[in-house]
């Protein structure tokens, strides 16, 4: 933190236009103004990140979700949905409620994409129930996205650092790339015309911050990280003997979102 | 599926629709962009049979069937334009076309198409518009002029070019009618996504039935309109056709059967969903109406007409029927491919629906316009090109037409 | 002078120039920033990244709710987002100043938020993760009446923080959780 310090003393403007060309990772709000004089740091989420060049070839980024700590609470699609002003009846990321029987059927809700949290217990199922729970869903950010791969002009990629973003100022809105995507991933927003999706909050995690949906799970059902810091989260988990899987393997996306504890009744 | 399964066999029952899928983002525009690139490829092939392979029953429809089809690809892109989230952003496609892209392809090929098609059209017209252009004035003699580059030259070398030129066009073209259909069918056969779409199998059958409504458009439209100026109609013409047309359509609904006897075949994960659509949201478009109405009844009227003995008018007759019903065959495929594709959502749990409204952007009034659009491009053509044998400059004046 | 193949050359001629004019819109109208990494435009990364946040950490409240930040950091609810209950940072300030109030939550509806997490009923809620309770049940074992809300008892940014001061006032706090002040 010291060397941004510097550099805003330094010279304001050329930091402030090295901040705009994004040439110093984590704008502006790595200090927020105090209103007049004075102003306060916000603590980085992701270490390593602030306070040096962001160099995209060099980052490698994973998203995992924890299928046994989810709860279900829907704080991810509350704070997704303020965060992007998501259109009703759209959904950047969505909480599915799994439900099996005995007997093996399996049933799937998913209310208005999980906005309103779970307050109810499902009455219409007529067998016993012996398994309930939650699958969150949002981008699965491929190795290989079949978006990309199926978009007319290149208005949406894979960028050097791992992420697939949409550039809506250039997207023709044919939505190949909505029937393309295996995950159900994307939409047709109603308000740009154009194509979009979860991007894992490219803008946060460029300045250090967690993608919200992240930050608000009070269950630390999702945990995002940096691959290349042996100490994260994400590392330790990748690492250690847990099964971790994917979202429809067969689909030979190779996404970068991994669950944790996956059941086979998820598509 | 509405019935539960309860014997513990991979149940997965009621309707889950992944959130994202309730929206039906191809709707009826992408219905009609590979109807209307359909009937160009079929019309074109018509007019190659003649040109080309030398059919000579063919000569009646062989500048009308050119006409017809340059008449459709004036408006191909409409739907398409009309569908965009940003119709100003096209240009995009040609400036930056995505080569891994299915869809990026269109707009050089469409165009290269074009550029073919509307340069055929000119050779082929050429004498015709050399000889319109001494009887007319004013602006339509400068139209005249423009059309035939300025050049009045019919001497026996000259015309030896053109025809040459035009066979070459025509040879080209065949190919190019076909790449571009069967690239139609590769965008949705593409899609890995959409079990009832990712099929080597797509391109074959768009190719296939776009000669089907191609040449099943023609006949139609040429019995119709020289029914209303009541001119006689060429019966030899319409039964060379009407075989054509057979045959493009016993193929072409052949693969659409294997296509789906293949899946309920190999029964594998996506027999479900595929069996749940045509036996649920499906069942009327694509069983009743598209296999049962427009596709049996034309079949077997056909081969009746082509294997035994028919009066001429009385073939005339059933082959325009027969061809009306291809046609509308040829939509409801579209439909039921375009459509259902998109009703299965990809969490293979359930079905999302879709109806068209009248009035909306993508709706069906647009639909309807765009669809007459092509009609009344033909009709404007008809006037500066006669299509017909029997009112070229050479017998009497354009007038007519 | 009309010779047999005006007509053809012309229209090489004209071709050609569409060929060009092509080529040269091409060259024209593409960005300038595309194909900097890829087949898009280069320029587009920064845009995103450069995107307003909306949300920020639960320290960027500390600054002027000091109190509350404190109560929720060494709390039980410590890891729910302070936004998630409020609404986000960017509706209530802007460049340091307040611009805009943030709801706050009042008598049903903190009980709606209440169970939207620790409703039993769910039965998907991992006891490791979560405290679940069973409405009324859970009343009636304190032995109040049910239209009890939870924040008469639970303080809303540290659940504990009352229960557990009655308990060691009452002596029933013990080892470790004593050693909380009772947050
Ligand atoms: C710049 C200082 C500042 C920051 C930072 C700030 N607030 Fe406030 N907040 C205020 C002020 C000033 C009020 C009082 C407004 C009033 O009383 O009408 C207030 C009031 C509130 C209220 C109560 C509103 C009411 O009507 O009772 C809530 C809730 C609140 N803030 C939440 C937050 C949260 C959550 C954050 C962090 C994301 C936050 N605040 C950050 C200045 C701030
Ligand atoms: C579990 C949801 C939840 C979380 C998390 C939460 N709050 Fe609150 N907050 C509430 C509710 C509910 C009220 C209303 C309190 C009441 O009436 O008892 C409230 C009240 C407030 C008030 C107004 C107090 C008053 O007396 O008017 C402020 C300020 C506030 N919270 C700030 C914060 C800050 C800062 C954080 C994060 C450090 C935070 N809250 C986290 C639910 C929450
Ligand atoms: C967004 C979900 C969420 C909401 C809303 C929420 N809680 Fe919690 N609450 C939690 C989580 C998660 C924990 C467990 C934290 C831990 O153990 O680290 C918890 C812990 C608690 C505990 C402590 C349980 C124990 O013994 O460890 C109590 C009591 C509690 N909450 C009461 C409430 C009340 C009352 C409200 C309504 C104002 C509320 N919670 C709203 C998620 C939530
Ligand atoms: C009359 C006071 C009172 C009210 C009202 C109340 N609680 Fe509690 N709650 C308690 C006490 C006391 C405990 C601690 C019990 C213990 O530790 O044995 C508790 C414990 C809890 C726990 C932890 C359960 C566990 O297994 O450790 C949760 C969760 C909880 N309450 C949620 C709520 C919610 C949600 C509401 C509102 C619907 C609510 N409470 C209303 C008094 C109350």
């Amino acid at each position: 933190m010291k060397d941004v310090k510097a550099a805003i003393n330094k010279d304001r403007r050329e930091f402030v236009k090295k901040v705009l060309r994004g040439s110093i990772a984590g704008s502006l709000f790595l200090v927020l103004p105090m209103g007049g004089e004075g102003s306060i740091q916000i603590p980085e989420q992701i270490p390593g990140i602030r306070g040096k060049e962001y160099d995209m070839s060099k980052q490698r980024f994973a998203f995992i979700v924890d299928i046994t700590r989810c709860i279900g609470c829907g704080s991810c699609c509350v704070a997704d949905k303020r965060e992007y002003d998501v259109p009703d009846g759209h959904y950047r990321t969505w909480v599915e409620r799994y439900i099996k029987d005995f007997d093996d059927n399996v049933y799937v809700d998913c209310p208005n994409g999980g906005l309103d949290g779970y307050q109810k217990p499902r009455t219409d199922i007529p067998g016993k129930i012996r398994d309930t729970f939650f699958v969150p869903k949002l981008c699965n950010m491929c190795e290989r996205p079949s978006c990309v791969q199926v978009c007319p002009v290149g208005a949406t990629f894979k960028t050097p650092d791992g992420f697939v973003l949409i550039d809506k100022d250039y997207c023709v809105g044919c939505a190949y790339c909505i029937q393309a995507c295996p995950y159900s991933a994307r939409f047709l927003n109603p308000k740009t015309k154009t194509a979009d999706k979860c991007t894992w909050c490219y803008h946060r995690v460029r300045k250090g911050l967690l993608p919200v949906c992240v930050h608000v799970c009070p269950a630390k059902a999702r945990k995002f990280g940096d691959l290349n810091d042996p100490e994260s989260e994400v590392s330790k988990i990748l690492a250690s003997p847990e099964v971790i899987t994917v979202l429809k393997p067969d689909m030979g996306n190779h996404p970068a979102l991994y669950y944790k504890g996956l059941r086979r009744e998820v598509v | 599926m509405t019935e539960a399964v309860h014997t513990g066999m991979a149940a997965n029952i009621l309707n889950y629709v992944f959130p994202n899928d309730l929206h039906v983002h191809w709707s009826l525009m992408i219905v009609l962009y590979p109807y209307i690139t359909g009937i160009i490829a079929g019309a074109f092939i018509v007019s190659s049979l003649y040109h080309v392979f030398k059919v000579q029953d063919l000569k009646p429809v062989s500048r009308y069937s050119l006409l017809f089809a340059l008449a459709f690809l004036a408006c191909a892109t409409w739907p398409l334009l009309n569908h965009l989230g940003h119709p100003e952003r096209n240009w995009e496609m040609l400036i930056t076309p995505n080569p891994t892209s299915a869809m990026a392809g269109f707009g050089y090929i469409y165009s290269l198409y074009a550029i073919l098609l509307i340069f055929e059209v000119l050779f082929i017209y050429r004498p015709t518009m050399v000889a319109l252009k001494a009887q007319s004035t004013g602006k339509l003699k400068t139209l005249y002029n423009i059309l035939t580059f300025g050049s009045e030259d019919l001497s026996p070398r000259s015309i030896a070019l053109d025809k040459k030129i035009i066979a070459f066009l025509a040879a080209v073209g065949i190919p190019m009618a076909c790449i571009l259909h069967g690239y139609v069918g590769f965008i949705f056969g593409a899609v890995k996504a959409r079990p009832l779409w990712s099929s080597p199998l797509m391109p074959v059958i768009f190719l296939l039935s776009a000669s089907v409504s191609g040449i099943a458009g023609v006949i139609f439209s040429y019995v119709l309109i020289q029914k209303y100026k009541g001119r006689p109609v060429d019966s030899k013409c319409v039964i060379t056709l009407s075989k054509f047309l057979w045959g493009a359509f016993i193929i072409c609904f052949t693969f659409e059967m294997l296509e789906i006897f293949q899946h309920s075949y190999l029964k594998t994960h996506h027999w479900d969903m595929i069996h749940g659509l045509l036996w649920g949201p499906l069942k009327t478009s694509f069983w009743r109406m598209q296999v049962g109405i427009c596709s049996l009844i034309p079949l077997f009227l056909l081969g009746i007409l082509i294997i035994f003995k028919v009066r001429e008018k009385a073939f005339v007759f059933f082959a325009t029927i027969a061809s009306g019903l291809l046609l509308l065959q040829v939509l409801l495929m579209r439909w039921n491919v375009v459509i259902g594709g998109q009703l299965m959502s990809r969490s293979s749990r359930g079905f999302t629906t879709f109806h068209p409204a009248f009035f909306e952007k993508e709706g069906i009034l647009p639909a309807i316009l765009i669809m007459a659009a092509p009609l009344v491009i033909l009709w404007l053509l008809g006037k500066i090109m006669p299509m017909w044998e029997d009112n070229q400059p050479s017998t009497e004046p354009t007038t007519r037409t | 002078m009309q010779s047999y193949n005006t007509h053809v050359k012309r229209i090489v001629l004209l071709l050609a120039i569409m060929a060009l004019v092509g080529y040269g819109a091409k060259k024209v109208l593409t960005p300038s920033t595309f194909g900097e990494y890829g087949h898009y435009r280069g320029a587009a990364i920064e845009k995103e990244a450069n995107r307003p946040l909306k949300h920020m950490t639960n320290y960027s409240c500390k600054s002027c709710h000091a109190f509350e930040w404190e109560i929720h950091e060494y709390g039980k609810h410590k890891t729910i987002s302070c936004e998630f209950c409020h609404g986000p940072y960017a509706n209530h300030v802007k460049d340091g100043k307040y611009v805009g109030r943030l709801p706050v939550k009042k008598g049903l509806e903190i009980k709606t938020l209440c169970i939207r997490c620790h409703n039993k009923e769910i039965k998907a809620r991992p006891k490791d993760v979560i405290k679940t309770i069973k409405m009324p049940d859970h009343l009636k074992s304190q032995h109040v009446r049910e239209d009890h809300i939870c924040n008469q008892c639970h303080h809303v940014h540290a659940p504990l923080r009352y229960i557990n001061r009655a308990k060691k006032v009452l002596g029933l706090l013990t080892g470790k959780e004593a050693g909380n002040e009772g947050r």
